[in-house]
């Protein structure tokens, strides 16, 4: 691919990105609009913000490369990741607006009445948050080698340059454009190659008689355990995801959290057409990239492969831009909601100690991703999800919905859950992909339910623990807000 | 225009208990506006419940289906496979339907509470 190509759709993104940022700098004003854009997010804004955060790296790019490598199996990635978001609708989205808690600790405190809740919950956000920025930077250190043959550190670095810069000028105010302008363009990036991929096809007659099922590395089909324990992680780590928690508290009400969510539904679903379009293309037509171990550059290649000439290069940098959109959207998302957490525990909640926080928080991710070898993306992203489910997922599913939680049965569910989770990770790592059983690869089918009967059975033991605000607090998150708010 | 600088108060989050809605204030006030309340949760939890049970037979049942389902490897639909068309497409207005009544239902609960507590 022409190297110019992939540096010029970078730096058009990133300058629309900054500038988008900017503009929001001249009206964020007061620390409220520097967390949440101060709740005056119409739903549509709000949703397309809410998709454009959550398609990452491992959605744009690793889908669609797990789909060439493992075929109907990786079907369930997306699958799973949109089915998330109806978990995190039934659960989690009204309940988690009205509390008014910015962030996932505030939560807990507010629930718990704990200060000491709140630390554990902080540590455990601020490590989803971590393990969950490194595959973004993964992906970004792929897509610039693959397209333009630099090192792979620049891509990593430029992307946390960039969403720094952002970040620490306009705040969440101009986050949210920027992040409702990339899904969009995300998903026009992904659509617009394989519907042209498609045209073509179909006007050089090529055999109808796709040979989909062709296995290009002869892996072996995933267990039905795999497959279960990736549904798990899944369908309970979305809920959890500190950044996509912070964005329904821009809804003005709990009623709008939900329309909010089933916008994003309908979004989401949209958008995995084309990874998994895309897979299918390269299943057929480029199953030499799985051989050689590029996988996840199915999306990047495939146009200019099929297409070829100045139409594939032109393609081809949008693929670019799009991609580079995944990672700048779901790293910024990630390091807002960090630095939330951040700068109130840390730095006492100032806009100044927002912007210290936002630096700690896209600095130290870059140093892992320096330290780890890219694995494939979409699989990388399951274990962060694994670890959400086990850690996160418990202690607001029972925050919410059962009065007997006590701050001791949360943190010793999130402990539990961070050092089964975590372990088998780091076990999983050292032993190396392919090698790990299966138990260990996935683990979230044991670990969660694991994490939920800790927190619960001690819970039930230290009874005398449950706050006495627990009535008053179960009401604020169910009771629905004066009908003025909401009929309308 | 002077600039001011601007603090947050760390428990800004969670406002003080005068600030709550309409039906808060019942809640608190008496023992029937606290029957009320749980009432609706639970009611809304097994809303919740219910759906997310569906969901995920139907989901367990698409499983099944491509599993052992006779056949389904081989059928084609407008040449592609039916297990492509099954995971690729067909669960994701499964997905929108669910959360579409979910909505309508947890919205519906909402109003009869709030009619409970207007009747008061």
């Amino acid at each position: 691919m022409n190297p110019a190509v992939g540096l010029v759709a970078f730096l058009a993104v990133s300058i629309t990105t900054a500038v988008i940022g900017f503009y929001g700098l001249r009206i964020s004003r007061t620390t409220g609009d520097f967390y949440v854009a101060s709740r005056t997010v119409p739903p549509w804004w709000n949703a397309s913000a809410i998709g454009g955060e959550y398609l990452s790296a491992a959605s744009f790019l690793g889908v669609a490369g797990l789909i060439l490598l493992s075929g109907t199996d990786a079907l369930w990635f997306p699958v799973g990741y949109t089915a998330g978001y109806l978990m995190l609708l039934l659960f989690v989205a009204a309940p988690l607006r009205r509390s008014g808690a910015y962030t996932i600790p505030d939560f807990t405190e507010a629930r718990l009445d704990s200060r000491v809740v709140r630390r554990v919950t902080s540590l455990v956000v601020v490590a989803v948050g971590w393990l969950y920025i490194v595959p973004q930077l993964h992906g970004a250190a792929l897509t610039i080698r693959i397209t333009t043959g630099l090192p792979s550190w620049v891509g990593s670095t430029a992307v946390v340059l960039v969403v720094c810069l952002t970040v620490v000028a306009g705040g969440m105010r101009s986050i949210t454009f920027v992040q409702a302008f990339q899904y969009w363009l995300k998903l026009t990036a992904l659509a617009v190659p394989v519907i042209f991929v498609l045209l073509v096809l179909a006007g050089n007659d090529t055999p109808q008689q796709a040979q989909l099922p062709v296995n290009p590395t002869g892996q072996p089909a995933a267990s039905a355990y795999q497959n279960i324990s990736l549904m798990v992680a899944l369908l309970f780590g979305t809920l959890g995801l500190p950044h996509v928690l912070v964005r329904f508290y821009t809804n003005p009400d709990g009623q709008s959290a939900r329309r909010t969510t089933l916008i994003v539904l309908g979004l989401l679903s949209v958008f995995y057409l084309f990874p998994t379009l895309s897979g299918a293309l390269g299943r057929i037509f480029a199953p030499e990239l799985a051989q050689s171990g590029q996988a996840d550059a199915l999306v990047l290649l495939l146009p200019g492969k099929l297409v070829g000439g100045t139409a594939g290069e032109l393609l081809s940098a949008l693929v670019v831009a799009g991609a580079f959109a995944a990672f700048l959207s779901t790293t910024s998302g990630l390091v807002v909601s960090l630095s939330g957490v951040i700068s109130q525990d840390l730095f006492g909640g100032s806009v100044r100690g927002f912007r210290l926080a936002a630096l700690l928080a896209a600095v130290v991710p870059l140093g892992f991703a320096f330290m780890t070898d890219t694995l494939a993306l979409a699989g990388s992203v399951g274990l962060v999800f694994a670890f959400t489910a086990s850690t996160i997922c418990p202690v607001l599913l029972l925050g919410i919905w059962w009065r007997g939680l006590t701050d001791a049965g949360a943190i010793a569910g999130m402990v539990t859950g961070a050092l089964l989770c975590g372990g088998a990770m780091v076990i999983g790592t050292v032993m190396g992909q392919g090698n790990a059983p299966a138990w260990l690869a996935q683990p979230a089918a044991w670990t969660v339910p694991a994490a939920f009967a800790v927190t619960v059975a001690v819970s039930v033991w230290t009874k005398n623990r449950v706050p006495a605000s627990v009535n008053r607090v179960m009401s604020r998150l169910h009771v629905p807000e004066r009908p003025v708010a909401t009929e309308r | 225009m002077t600039r001011v600088r601007v603090t947050a108060p760390r428990q800004a989050a969670i406002p003080a208990p005068t600030r709550f809605p309409y039906g808060g204030e019942v809640a608190e006030d008496s023992d029937v506006g606290r029957v009320f309340v749980r009432s609706l949760i639970r009611s809304q939890l097994r809303l919740a419940l219910v759906v997310a049970c569906g969901f995920l037979l139907i989901l367990a049942s698409f499983a099944v289906l491509l599993v052992f389902g006779p056949g389904v490897a081989e059928t084609r639909i407008l040449g592609i496979p039916l297990d492509w068309l099954l995971l690729g497409l067909g669960i994701y207005p499964v997905i929108g339907l669910s959360a579409w009544l979910y909505n309508r239902a947890a919205a519906r609960n909402e109003a009869r509470y709030r009619d409970l507590v207007e009747d008061k």
